[in-house]
C-alpha cells in the first residue's frame, strides 16, 4: 500500500516538474510574466532611482527584441547603413525607448492589465492588453516573434498606432534631410537629456 | 397624457436595450479581418500626403503655445476645484450627448449590430444613466466610434492632404469634412435642434475639450519628451489612428 502511494507520489511529481517544459509558454504567458515583473518593481517602495531602473531595464531587454524593432524603424535605410552604424543604431535605439518606455510607466504604477485575445500566425503573434488607471482605458497590444524557446515584442501598438511605424516616419524624415550621422547624433542628445530629466517640451513648458 | 405615454415608450425601449446591449456579444460580427502581423514592417509605406507642411508647422506652433499658455492652466484649475467623479459624470455626458452621430454612422456603413449596440446604449444610458451622466455599460466592449470621416472611408474615399487647423489641430482633408457634416447630427452644434448660438456652440466645445484635458495624464507632454520630431510623431500617429478607424 506504503509504495503504492509513494510511486503515485512520484509520478505526480515528476508530472508537475515536466509540464512547463511540455507546455511551450505562449505569447500570451510571456508577455503576462514580463508586465507583472515590471508591476511589482513598480509598486515596490522600497526600490528608488538608479537600482529600480536597472532592474525595469533587466526585464525589458529580456522581452524586447531590440533588433528586429531597429530593422523594422529604419526600413529601406537599414539595408544602405553599414554593419558599424547598424550596431551603434541598435543600441542607441534601444536606450532611447527604454528611456521612454519606462519613464511612461513610472507615472502608472496604480494600473491593472487586463489581457485580451492572442492572434498567432506562423512566427508571429498580437497580444491585445488593456491598461486601466483610474478612469481612462488604453488599448496596448504587443507583437511579438518566435525566436527559439520565446516570444519578443517587435511592436507596441497603442491606440492603433504602431510605435515601429511611428519612429520609422520622424527618423526617415531626419535620415532624408540630415543625412544619417546626423540622426544618430541626436538620438545621443536626446538620451543624454532624458537620461537627466532635462527633456523639457519643446513648446512652452 | 402624451408625455406619459412618451415615458412608457421610452421606459420600454430603454429595457429593450439593455437586454440587447447583454445579450449582444459586442461588435464583432461587423468587423472585417484585421491585416497579416507582418504587413508593413519590411518595405516604408507611403509617406503622408502634407503638401503645406511649412504652415501646419506654424499652426502646430500656434496650437502648442495654446495648450501651454491657456488650455492646460485652466484644465489644471478645473481640475483642482472639480473632484475627479464630477469629471468623469461630464465627460459621460458629453460621449451620451454624441451618440447620434456614431449611431448614424455605424447605419450608414451597414454595421447592423454596432448600430443597434450604440442606439441600446445610447437609450439606456439617457434614461437609467440619468441622461448619460452614468455610463451603465463602462466595463462592457463597446462597438468601434463611428464617424463621418470613418463613412466616407469605408466608401472609399482617400484620406486626402494633412492639415493642422487652428485651435481644432490634426486633421486630414476626409476626416475634416467629415467632421463639418457630423455636427449637422450632433445635438450641440446642429443647427437643427438645440439651435445654439455660435458663441454657445464655441464655450461648450471649449468646456469639453478642458474637461477632457483634466483626465488626461499630460500625453502631449510625453510626446514632446520623447520625440526627436514631435509634428511629424503626431501627424503620423494621428493618419495612422484615422486609418486604423476606417479598417475597423
Amino acid at each position: 500500500m506504503r509504495r503504492v502511494l509513494i510511486s503515485v507520489l512520484t509520478l505526480v511529481l515528476a508530472l508537475l516538474l515536466l509540464s512547463p517544459a511540455v507546455a511551450a509558454p505562449s505569447p500570451k504567458d510571456d508577455i503576462r510574466k514580463t508586465v507583472d515583473q515590471l508591476l511589482v518593481i513598480l509598486r515596490d517602495p522600497q526600490l528608488k532611482g538608479t537600482p529600480r531602473r536597472e532592474k525595469l531595464s533587466t526585464v525589458i531587454r529580456a522581452r524586447f527584441d531590440f533588433a528586429t524593432m531597429s530593422q523594422y524603424t529604419l526600413g529601406k535605410y537599414w539595408k544602405s547603413a553599414s554593419a558599424e552604424e547598424q550596431k551603434q543604431f541598435i543600441k542607441l535605439f534601444s536606450d532611447l525607448l527604454e528611456e521612454s518606455y519606462i519613464g511612461r510607466i513610472e507615472a502608472y504604477s496604480d494600473e491593472t492589465v487586463h489581457y485580451g485575445a492572442e492572434r498567432i500566425e506562423g512566427e508571429r503573434a498580437e497580444v491585445a492588453t488593456s491598461v486601466h488607471t483610474g478612469n481612462v482605458e488604453v488599448p496596448i497590444n504587443y507583437r511579438l516573434i518566435r525566436t527559439g524557446d520565446g516570444w519578443y515584442v517587435y511592436d507596441v501598438i497603442v491606440e492603433e498606432v504602431s510605435l515601429i511605424k511611428n519612429y520609422r516616419s520622424s527618423y526617415g524624415e531626419i535620415i532624408r534631410k540630415e543625412g544619417f550621422p546626423r540622426l544618430l547624433e541626436r538620438m545621443a542628445e536626446k538620451i543624454r537629456d532624458l537620461r537627466n530629466g532635462k527633456a523639457k517640451p519643446a513648446g512652452g513648458g | 397624457m402624451l408625455s406619459l405615454r412618451m415615458l412608457l415608450m421610452g421606459a420600454v425601449l430603454g429595457l429593450w436595450g439593455v437586454v440587447a446591449v447583454a445579450a449582444g456579444p459586442a461588435a464583432a460580427a461587423d468587423e472585417p479581418s484585421a491585416p497579416p502581423l507582418d504587413e508593413g514592417y519590411e518595405v516604408n509605406g507611403d509617406s503622408v500626403w502634407d503638401p503645406i507642411e511649412p504652415v501646419n508647422r506654424g499652426f502646430f506652433w500656434v496650437n502648442d503655445k495654446l495648450y501651454f499658455y491657456f488650455l492646460k492652466p485652466v484644465a489644471r484649475g478645473y481640475r483642482a476645484a472639480v473632484p475627479e467623479p464630477g469629471r468623469v459624470a461630464v465627460r459621460n455626458v458629453f460621449r451620451n450627448l454624441d451618440a447620434p452621430v456614431r449611431i448614424v454612422n455605424n447605419a450608414l456603413q451597414g454595421k447592423v449590430v454596432g448600430t443597434l449596440d450604440e442606439l441600446a446604449i445610447f437609450l439606456s444610458n439617457s434614461i437609467f444613466g440619468l441622461g448619460g451622466i452614468i455610463d451603465l455599460h463602462a466595463d462592457s466592449g463597446k462597438p468601434s466610434p463611428e464617424d463621418f470621416g470613418q463613412t466616407l472611408g469605408y466608401y472609399g474615399v482617400p484620406a486626402g492632404p494633412y492639415l493642422v487647423l487652428p485651435i481644432i489641430g490634426s486633421r486630414n482633408l476626409r476626416d475634416g469634412a467629415g467632421q463639418a457634416v457630423d455636427r449637422l447630427v450632433d445635438p450641440i452644434p446642429s443647427p437643427y435642434y438645440l439651435k445654439m448660438s455660435q458663441l454657445e456652440i464655441a464655450a461648450i466645445t471649449t468646456g469639453e475639450q478642458i474637461n477632457h484635458l483634466s483626465l488626461d495624464k499630460d500625453s502631449y507632454e510625453a510626446v514632446l519628451r520623447d520625440s526627436l520630431d514631435p509634428y511629424v510623431t503626431i501627424r503620423d500617429a494621428y493618419m495612422q489612428n484615422r486609418a486604423a478607424k476606417v479598417a475597423k
